[in-house]
C-alpha cells in the first residue's frame, strides 16, 4: 500500500474540480458481476472517483453506489476519509434505476420489511404425503420404473390385445392406458394373458419399449441412473415380476412406505424424502401423468425389490429394525460402491435405506443398482448420511466391528449373511476399517465398555462373558444390552 | 449533506450441519477433529441470506430446516440499505452465485457468506470455517470420498430463492 502521507491536503471536500494531484492509487472496484482497477488521485473526491468509474463501466453517476468497510461512501466524502488506499477493493453496486435514489443511504423506506414474505414456505407442502413419495420413493432406482413399467407395458398390452401394431400405435398405447388405468381388473387379465406375460420374460423387448417412450427418454436424459438400470437385465426381470403379481406389488409398496416413514423419522431424513420427491418424483409423475391421465399406479412399477421376498406371498419376515444391522454395511456399502463381487440377484431397496432386508445385504451389496442409487441419494444429502451415522450405536458398532472380524461373525448386529460368507464379511470389515481411517480404536471391548460393564455388575448381572457379548452386540449400550440378557431381543 | 447514516447489524449464523456429529465422527472417520460442517448465513436486515444448490436464497433468521444456528457471529454494522443489498444480491445470483454453480468445496455457502460479509463490513468470516474444506480434504478420507462429495448439493429447505429479479420474494 502506496501510503503517501505528504501530499497536499488539496480537494478534500465538496470540490468537484479534477486536479490530479498527489499520488495516484490504484483501487478495485468490485461489482457482483466484474471488477476493474481504477487509478485515482488519493486525494479524490468520492464524486470524483464516481466520474471515474461511471467513465470505466458505462454507468450514471447517479446509479454507482460505492461501499467500502461497511459505508457508503458520499459524493461529499473524499477517498482518504474513508481509509482507501492502493490495492484496497471498493465495492460497487449499480441500481438498476428502478428509484432515482442518491448514491446513498437515505431510502428510508428501508427497515421495517422484516419479517416480510420471503415464504419460509414452511417445507412440508411438497413432500407431497410419505406414502405417496412411498409408493414411488425410492431414489433413482425406484421412480423410473413407474412410467416405465406401465408405459411399455400399455403398449404391450394394446399390442397383444389389439392383435399387432398398428400405424396409430401411439394412439392406441395412450387409449389402453387410459383404459387400463380405469380399470386395475384389466390390468391383472392383461397379465395373465400368455403372451404378454411371454414378452413381460423377455427383458430386451421389454427394454426397447420402455426406451422408445420419449418420455423415459427424457427422463433417462436427466438421470442416467435410469438408463443403468434399463440395461440391468437382471433388474427389469425382477421388476417385470413384480410387475406381473399385483400382491406383491402391494407388499412392495407397503414396503417402501415403512421404510420411508422410517427415514422420516430420522432428523434430516424428511428433507431426504422431501428431495426425493422433488428432484425425482415430480418429473416422473408429471411425466408419467402425461401419459396415463391419472396416476393411481403410479406405485405399480415401483421397485426393484422384487427378490427380496419370496414371490407372491405375503411378506412374513419381522419388520426391518431401522437402527439395527443394516447400517454397517450400508455404510459402508455407500463408500465401497464401486460394485464389488457379490451378485446383485437381490437388490436392497434403496428408497429404505434404512429398513433393508437383512437377507439381501449380503447379496446385493456392493454391486447392486440399489445400492448405487443410495450412494447418489447420499451424495444428494450428505446430512443423510450424517444423520444415517448418527443412529445410536453406529460409531461403536463400527468400531467393534472393524477391529475384531469374529465379533462381526458372532454379532448379529451384522448381517446374517455376512456372516456365512467369508468373502463379504471381509470386504465388509475393510470397508469398515477404512472407514475407522487411521484412527481406530485400539481398546479392546473389555476396555471400552469398562463402564458399563461395571454397571452390569452393580446391577447384578454377574456373567461378564455374557455382559461383555451384549454391550458388544448393543454397541455399549446399557440398557438395550441389559434387554439382551434378559433374553427380550428388539427385533 | 449528511443524510442519516443508520447502520445496520450484520450478523454470522453459523450451522452445524452434521448436528454434532462431526464432532463425535470425524477422528473416528477422518483422523483430524472437526468440531462441525459448518454452514454459514448471513442475517441482516432482518432477514437471513445463504447460499446453496438453489442459488440464494432468504428466509427469516432461523428459519430453515437447519433450526436454530450453533452460534451467531457479530461481524459488525454495515450502511448498506436494504434496497441496495438486495441490488447487490440479485446481481450476486445472476452472475457468480447461481444455482449451478454450487460446489462442495469450492463455492459455497461459506464462500458466499465471506464475501457477502465483505461487502458489508468490509470483514471476513472466521478462518477456521472457510478452512473447513481444506481441512478435510487433507485427509485420506476426505480424498476418497471427494467424487462422492463433488456432487453433493446442500440447500437447506425453507427459503426463497432469488431469481435475479429485484424485489422478486
Amino acid at each position: 500500500m502506496a501510503d503517501n502521507g505528504g501530499a497536499d491536503p488539496v480537494n478534500n471536500n465538496n470540490d468537484t474540480t479534477v486536479g490530479l494531484e498527489g499520488t495516484i492509487i490504484k483501487v478495485t472496484v468490485k461489482t457482483p458481476k466484474d471488477k476493474e482497477e481504477i487509478a485515482i488521485s488519493e486525494d479524490a473526491s468520492v464524486t470524483q472517483f464516481k466520474e471515474e468509474i461511471s467513465r470505466r463501466f458505462k454507468a450514471k453517476q447517479d446509479q454507482l453506489v460505492l461501499i467500502f468497510a461497511g459505508k457508503i461512501l458520499k459524493d461529499g466524502d473524499s477517498l482518504n476519509q474513508h481509509g482507501i488506499k492502493d490495492g484496497l477493493t471498493v465495492h460497487l453496486v449499480i441500481k438498476t434505476a428502478h428509484k432515482a435514489g442518491d448514491g446513498a443511504s437515505s431510502s428510508s423506506s428501508v427497515t421495517t420489511q422484516v419479517g416480510s414474505s420471503s415464504g419460509n414456505s414452511s417445507g412440508p407442502s411438497s413432500a407431497a404425503h410419505p406414502s405417496t413419495v412411498g409408493s414411488t420413493g425410492g431414489p433413482a432406482s425406484a421412480p423410473p420404473q413407474t412410467p416405465n413399467i406401465l408405459t411399455g407395458f400399455g403398449g404391450l398390452s394394446s399390442l397383444s390385445s389389439m392383435g399387432m401394431g398398428s400405424a396409430n400405435f401411439m394412439e392406441l398405447q395412450q387409449q389402453m392406458q387410459s383404459q387400463l388405468m380405469s380399470n386395475p381388473e384389466m390390468l391383472s387379465q392383461i397379465m395373465e394373458n400368455p403372451l404378454v406375460q411371454n414378452m413381460m420374460s423377455n427383458p430386451d423387448l421389454m427394454r426397447q419399449m420402455i426406451v422408445a417412450n420419449p418420455q423415459m427418454q427424457q427422463l433417462m436424459e436427466r438421470n442416467p441412473e435410469i438408463s443403468h438400470m434399463l440395461n440391468n437385465p437382471e433388474l427389469m426381470r425382477q421388476t417385470m415380476e413384480l410387475a406381473r403379481n399385483p400382491a406383491m406389488m402391494q407388499e412392495m409398496m407397503r414396503n417402501q412406505d415403512r421404510a420411508l416413514s422410517n427415514l422420516e423419522s430420522i432428523p434430516g431424513g424428511y428433507n431426504a424424502l422431501r428431495r426425493m420427491y422433488t428432484d425425482i418424483q415430480e418429473p416422473m409423475f408429471s411425466a408419467a401423468r402425461d401419459q396415463f391421465g391419472n396416476n393411481p399406479f403410479s406405485a405399480l412399477g415401483g421397485n426393484s425389490d422384487g427378490g427380496v421376498q419370496p414371490s407372491r406371498t405375503e411378506n412374513r419376515e419381522p419388520l426391518p429394525n431401522p437402527w439395527g444391522s443394516t447400517n454397517p454395511s450400508e455404510v459402508g456399502g455407500s463408500t465401497g460402491t464401486t460394485g464389488s463381487s457379490a451378485t446383485g440377484s437381490t437388490t436392497p431397496n434403496v428408497s429404505n435405506p434404512l429398513g433393508v432386508n437383512s437377507a439381501s445385504l449380503g447379496n446385493g451389496m456392493f454391486s447392486s443398482p440399489g445400492m448405487q442409487s443410495l450412494m447418489q441419494q447420499i451424495s444428494e444429502n450428505p446430512q443423510l448420511m450424517q444423520n444415517m451415522l448418527s443412529a445410536p450405536y453406529m460409531r461403536s458398532i463400527m468400531q467393534s466391528l472393524a477391529q475384531n472380524p469374529d465379533m462381526a461373525s458372532q454379532n448379529p448386529a451384522s448381517s446374517p449373511s455376512a456372516g456365512e460368507n467369508p468373502a463379504q464379511q471381509l470386504m465388509m470389515q475393510q470397508m469398515l476399517q477404512m472407514f475407522a481411517g487411521g484412527n481406530s480404536s485400539s481398546q479392546t471391548p473389555e476396555v471400552q465398555f469398562q463402564q458399563q460393564l461395571e454397571q452390569l455388575g452393580a446391577m447384578g448381572f454377574i456373567n461378564r462373558e455374557a455382559n461383555l457379548q451384549a454391550l458388544i452386540a448393543t454397541g455399549g449400550d446399557v440398557n438395550a444390552a441389559i434387554e439382551r440378557l434378559l433374553g427380550s431381543q428388539p427385533s | 449533506m449528511d443524510p442519516n447514516n443508520t447502520s445496520y447489524a450484520v450478523k454470522l449464523y453459523v450451522y452445524d450441519i452434521s448436528k454434532g456429529m462431526a464432532r463425535q465422527l470425524s477422528p473416528l472417520m477422518l483422523g483430524i477433529q472437526l468440531d462441525g460442517i459448518w454452514h454459514t448465513a448471513i442475517v441482516v436486515h432482518g432477514e437471513e441470506f445463504f447460499y446453496g444448490g438453489d442459488g440464494i436464497t432468504n428466509c427469516r433468521p432461523g428459519g430453515t430446516s437447519l433450526g436454530h444456528p450453533n452460534s451467531i457471529i457479530d461481524l459488525g454494522t454495515t450502511e448498506v440499505t436494504e434496497e441496495i443489498f438486495m441490488e447487490y444480491l440479485s446481481s450476486l445470483g445472476e452472475s457468480t452465485y447461481r444455482g449451478n454453480q454450487y460446489h462442495l468445496f469450492e463455492w459455497n455457502c461459506n464462500t458466499f457468506s465471506n464475501e457477502v460479509a465483505q461487502f458489508l463490513t468490509g470483514s471476513k468470516i472466521p478462518g477456521h470455517i472457510t478452512d473447513l474444506p481444506a481441512e478435510v480434504l487433507s485427509t485420506p478420507f476426505g480424498q476418497a470420498l471427494r467424487p462422492l462429495l463433488d456432487s453433493i448439493n446442500i440447500a437447506p429447505q425453507g427459503g426463497n430463492t432469488f431469481n435475479g429479479h429485484y424485489g422478486q420474494r
